[in-house]
């Protein structure tokens, strides 16, 4: 199989699996698919594919700039190929940000509702206009296939240089303002990237990255198809590259001097070392080794350089976007397998489009020739039933639509049904409440909970008999079964109803029509209720009543359980305190043994005394 | 008038009354699970919280309501306004989720309907429908102590700073909201120092919006300035070309 070939099947199956994704993403929502939280609003799809994406397709408007503006004609070769990357990197950016938004029908709101004032509000509306500038730029590309398109191109390219001028005066402005994007988030970004010249260091590294990306591209596309890279031309690309990659790195150095801030940069801590590895890939290895000649003119130095440069810019603008914004909003964030899964669907999705267009249209000086058309070629066979596919075309149309379908299949079967479903409660099982005259009530042993008299209640509602006002008595030869017993859960319901115990000799041996009704459907909804046999469950001036099978939560059936009656109390005896949540809720509940180690108080635990381990003498 | 609510720490007993009375006038329904939420006990279904200060205090947590709001600024399809009486609010028919709003917000405020697939911002509105019908917001009615109550900004300024002069041993002598980032509507007085608590970090005076003013402002600028100079620059150098070619023919 030729290079192309197992490339594209990559690129279609990651395509699949994005499009798994994409499913769970529109139907069950950003909660679902993905890690962000109100710590982190903004994490990888705004990183990586809005911010990273723009900056990424810079190459553009560098290429445009240097052939049609400083007329550099020798870069000429590079031009094409820069415009479509950069039209469908947009359209990628595009497409990253429908599945960030959380309304993304709601896009299109930026057209009609304004606010100047915002960063974002010029972003959207540069990266609109900056879209339709690139399509008719490339349009010319696309007419040279067509006859009949042949005066839309001559309107076109008769127009290309103010299109050229437009896309150059968008790109300045939208790749600057990605930076004032945080110029309101003085508090919140971390002082080695927050900087009132965010806008001009967005500019420059995008300018920087323009040249990087269009060599890494002519290179792997040269590996690809096995074509020869404008390695020449490559070179003094490299040559301009450099300066403004050191210019970039000497502009945010001396601009966190001169305000002070360079000494975060010795800090020990991860910042420091993000901060550095960060401007070291983005600037400064990548100019190091474009200043030395031999590197310069090699292909291998010029790759290195390259992919070396282009990380980093994409570092920068996670850091930036989302990152370095941790540790000063506090709790972390990592991408979730379906954040990365989605981006790297949608920069895939672009790849085969540019693949398409470069063998399909005339983006290079020549059309790279299908390297499955070759004659001697091996034929291609089904991976499984090893069957001869047909020729190239129908052969290579089987293998990506196998790939795709196989890919979405797996991310479907991957995506965690819990949080597809949104609503994943965490369990929080419940224990018994502890101590003996007082009881300390706290279920999930969070530390907040309540000190509950409970002796002291019991005297006043009448001694033992008054155990049925708030336990069931329902568990055979119990006399007081806790709460937690039933309640296991702290918040979400639990099943109090134990069928095969019912059904089993210790239970009774009860057959299925003591309950369920003959000719019904044999469902906890059709059963007669508990208390046709428990008839001591809710006896006569008892507080709790059970309604169900199902156990609510723990602090549910504790509020439910107090508040009535306390409520009632405050008025029968006009003292209002009594019912506020501060009567129970008074400070937080330290456990006696942790109070013990912290400040050698005795306390209770169960009936047991915990004393301060006596002195060693 | 100014609508403003200013709470004094010293009086809170933690009771979180506050806290219930919001969820009731507002409809808020049971707490999202916890790993969309941040410690401080807001999130898309609570606007309010009572948090444990320094030295056993209270501390009220909510939307400041700030005079220039950064989270205004900042939404690009002006979702969130300013009204005239002082409380910043969210309409949601707008809002296309692009959540710049949390990005901006220098207390952390809007929160997120992460678990929802048609998700929208959420936050304290002041309850500003309740006060333009004459009454005042919910936490304030239901506080038992006065420790939170509503009134005219000016007023509950000047009653923070009689309440400072009358008793300068109990009150460190700020009051938390007046000037941080152009003042907000939400005041605090206290026996602690709450700038870590409140915003995490000392804040200055400079309003939010004003410091993307600047690059905002120079946009139109820079647009004009750029194409200009890019079609003199080709100009000139093709004009140069074109007579190193006539040079060369000669």
């Amino acid at each position: 199989m030729s290079r192309v070939r197992r490339l594209k099947l990559v690129l279609w199956a990651l395509t699949g699996l994005a499009a798994a994704v994409a499913a769970a993403r529109f139907l069950f929502g950003l909660g679902a698919t993905t890690n962000l939280s109100d710590a982190f609003p903004w994490g990888f799809w705004i990183g990586f594919d809005v911010m990273g994406g723009v900056a990424l397709a810079a190459g553009g408007f560098v290429l445009t700039a240097a052939v049609y503006i400083f007329r550099l004609e020798g870069f000429h070769s590079l031009v094409r190929p820069a415009v479509l990357t950069a039209l469908l990197g947009y359209l990628a950016v595009v497409a990253g940000l429908l599945f960030d938004l959380g309304l993304p029908w709601n896009i299109w709101h930026m057209i009609v509702f304004w606010n100047p004032h915002s960063p974002l509000f010029e972003v959207g509306w540069c990266v609109m206009l900056y879209l339709t500038v690139l399509t008719l730029e490339f349009f010319p590309v696309l007419a040279e296939d067509f006859s009949r398109l042949a005066r839309v191109r001559r309107v076109l390219e008769r127009a290309r240089i103010p299109l050229v001028i437009a896309g150059i005066g968008l790109s300045t402005l939208h790749q600057s303002s990605l930076g004032s994007l945080f110029l309101i988030t003085p508090y919140q970004l971390h002082p080695l990237w927050y900087s009132p010249l965010l806008p001009v260091l967005f500019l420059v590294s995008a300018i920087g990255l323009g040249t990087m990306m269009a060599t890494f591209e002519s290179h792997f596309t040269a590996w690809l198809y096995d074509r020869r890279p404008e390695t020449g031309t490559l070179a003094s690309l490299g040559g301009a590259a450099r300066w403004i990659l050191l210019f970039y790195a000497a502009l945010r150095l001396s601009d966190l001097a001169v305000r002070g801030q360079l000494r975060w940069a010795w800090l020990a801590g991860w910042h420091s070392v993000l901060f550095w590895l960060e401007l070291g890939l983005m600037a400064l290895a990548p100019a190091a080794l474009l200043f030395i000649p031999a590197v310069r003119a090699s292909r291998a130095g010029q790759f290195t350089a390259a992919v070396i440069g282009v990380a980093g810019v994409v570092l920068n603008r996670i850091d930036v976007g989302g990152l370095a914004h941790a540790g000063r909003t506090g709790p972390w964030y990592l991408p979730s397998w379906t954040e990365i899964a989605a981006s790297a669907g949608v920069v895939s999705a672009a790849a085969l489009a540019f693949l398409f267009m470069v063998e399909r249209f005339q983006v290079w000086e020549e059309r790279p020739r299908d390297p499955e058309a070759d004659p001697l070629q091996p034929p291609s066979l089904h991976p499984v039933g090893a069957t001869w596919l047909g020729p190239p075309a129908v052969a290579g149309r089987t293998l990506y639509s196998l790939s795709f379908v196989l890919a979405a299949a797996v991310g479907l079967a991957l995506l965690d049904p819990a949080r597809a479903a949104g609503h994943g409660v965490q369990p929080a099982p419940v224990e018994r409440a502890r101590g003996g005259e007082v009881l300390w009530v706290d279920g999930n042993r969070d530390g907040y909970g309540t000190a509950f008299p409970h002796e002291a209640h019991q005297q006043r509602e009448g001694g033992k008999a008054s155990c049925v006002l708030c336990h069931h008595m329902n568990l055979p030869g119990d006399r007081h079964s806790g709460c937690y017993e039933c309640h296991r859960d702290m918040y979400v319901a639990s099943d109090a109803f134990r069928h095969d115990w019912h059904a089993s000799p210790n239970g009774g041996r009860l057959s299925c029509r003591q309950c369920h009704r003959l000719g019904e459907p044999r469902s906890a909804a059709s059963a007669q209720s508990c208390t046709a046999c428990h008839k001591d469950l809710t006896p006569a001036g008892a507080v709790i009543k059970v309604r169900q099978y199902q156990a609510p939560g723990y602090a549910d059936v504790m509020h439910r359980l107090c508040t009535p009656c306390h409520a009632r109390r405050a008025e029968a005896v006009a003292k209002p305190d009594l019912a506020r949540c501060a009567t129970c809720h008074r400070e937080r509940f330290v456990p006696p043994e942790r109070r013990l180690a912290q400040t050698g108080e005795p306390g209770l635990v169960g009936k047991r005394l915990l004393l301060p381990p006596a002195e060693k003498r | 008038m100014r609508a403003a609510i200013l709470t004094d720490t010293t009086k809170c007993i933690g009771c979180r009354e506050c806290v219930i009375a919001c969820k009731k006038a507002n409809r808020l329904g049971p707490e999202l699970p916890h790993r969309w939420n941040l410690e401080d006990g807001l999130s898309a279904r609570a606007f309010t919280s009572v948090l444990e200060g320094p030295q056993s205090s209270f501390v009220r947590k909510q939307c400041r309501h700030c005079l220039e709001p950064a989270c205004v600024s900042a939404c690009p399809v002006a979702a969130l306004r300013r009204t005239e009486m002082g409380a910043v609010v969210y309409d949601s028919t707008r809002c296309m989720g692009c959540r710049y709003c949390m990005m901006a917000c220098p207390f952390g405020i809007p929160r997120y309907e992460w678990d929802q697939p048609v998700p929208y911002v959420r936050k304290c509105t002041l309850c500003f429908e309740r006060v333009r019908a004459g009454g005042q917001p919910a936490c304030t009615a239901a506080c038992p102590t006065q420790a939170t109550i509503f009134g005219e900004r000016d007023r509950l300024i000047a009653l923070a700073q009689e309440r400072i002069r009358r008793q300068p041993e109990k009150y460190v002598a700020k009051v938390w909201g007046e000037e941080e980032i152009g003042g907000t509507s939400v005041l605090y007085i206290s026996n602690v120092d709450l700038t870590a608590v409140l915003a995490g970090r000392p804040l200055d005076q400079v309003p939010l919006p004003e410091r993307t003013r600047t690059a905002m402002q120079a946009v139109p600028f820079a647009f004009t300035g750029v194409v200009a100079a890019m079609a003199g620059i080709r100009w000139v150098i093709s004009r140069r070309m074109q007579r190193q070619a006539e040079d060369g023919d000669e």
